[in-house]
């Protein structure tokens, strides 16, 4: 089981790097991460440099707007570009037939699921990571050092909405073997936590604010006891999502 | 010009990402045939006329399977 799981997560390395997966991640987080604070840092310029015979008084960019520019990026356009990519992770090996073999020799179903969705974790963990280290250190390097509270929390959520949307994926490319279907399923899923978040009551244990809801931590204001809630049930539904696919990939015919 | 010297920390690394980025769509558009759709030159024009984004949306949704 663990040199099988072993093999297929190094397998799924390899592939991301083939297909350039890994670069284009790693390219386009490493410049959200630097534009976040650019944007913050440049809009008053930006503005002063078009003469539009209007005085607009802004006030002085500060690191919170830096902050505010990088969850805008990483909870949109990052999230975006992560499902895009990661959309053929399963239909991929459906269409072109390569788990056969490996399926008939005894490699055993839940650990393909396992290392797709352990190898597809770590990419986006490097690549978040990256994001966040650079707008950190462009962000000290204009504004000096910050008092970030609960930085660990803050910055997780984002991360966490990533894995559940990397399971989605998952599941949906399990059900329907196409992508379209990974890409529906996380479409559907997503607009159905923000109706969710819609009813007040329910806002607070739902998984979608820790898309770039955390930003309030920052700032300052609410408390993170706010979104521990949302966290384990974030956490938990990633977690089911993965033993649901599993259990439809047993049942699936290859 | 004073002004610019203030963004040069940000400019040199986006310019170096965008460079390799560049440089490595168009080895890959030269070097294989295959594509989801749209040709060679339609590819390199994209490439080569919008920053970052072009380079980036080929290797995403351009390139064909080989």
């Amino acid at each position: 089981m663990i040199r099988q799981f072993q093999a297929l997560s190094k397998k799924e390395f390899y592939e991301s790097a083939a297909t350039f997966r890994l670069y284009i991640l790693l390219a386009v987080f490493l410049l959200f991460g630097m534009l976040s604070p650019l944007i913050a840092k440049a809009t008053p310029d930006l503005l002063a440099a078009i003469d539009t015979g209007m005085v607009i008084e802004m006030p002085e960019p500060t690191a919170l707007d830096s902050w505010t520019q990088f969850f805008k990026n990483v909870a949109q356009m990052g999230m975006i570009i992560l499902v895009i990519l990661y959309s053929g992770i399963m239909s991929n090996e459906f269409s072109k037939g390569t788990l056969v073999n490996l399926l008939t020799k005894g490699l055993s179903r839940s650990v393909v699921i396992l290392a797709k969705f352990v190898a597809a974790s770590i990419v986006w963990l490097a690549s978040y990571l990256i994001c966040l280290g650079t707008c950190w250190a462009y962000t000290i390097y204009f504004w000096g050092s910050v008092e970030i509270s609960n930085a660990f929390l803050t910055f997780a959520a984002p991360w966490l909405f990533g894995e559940i949307l990397i399971a989605l994926l998952m599941l949906g490319g399990t059900i329907f073997s196409n992508v379209y279907g990974s890409l529906f399923t996380c479409f559907a899923a997503v607009v159905v936590l923000n109706a969710i978040s819609l009813i007040p009551k329910a806002s607070r244990y739902n998984p979608a604010s820790l898309a770039g809801g955390t930003l309030a931590l920052i700032a300052g204001a609410g408390e993170p006891s706010q979104f521990i809630p949302a966290m384990v049930v974030g956490a938990v539904l990633a977690a089911g999502l993965v033993v649901a696919t599993i259990e439809v990939f047993k049942r699936k015919r290859v | 010009m004073e002004e610019l010297f203030k963004y040069i920390p940000f400019l040199i690394p986006i310019a170096v990402i965008q460079l390799a980025l560049l440089a490595s769509a168009v080895v890959h558009i030269l070097r294989h045939n295959s594509f989801r759709f749209g040709n060679r030159l339609m590819w390199l024009i994209i490439c080569v006329a919008v920053n970052i984004i072009g380079p980036v949306l080929y290797f995403v949704i351009g390139k064909g399977d080989d």
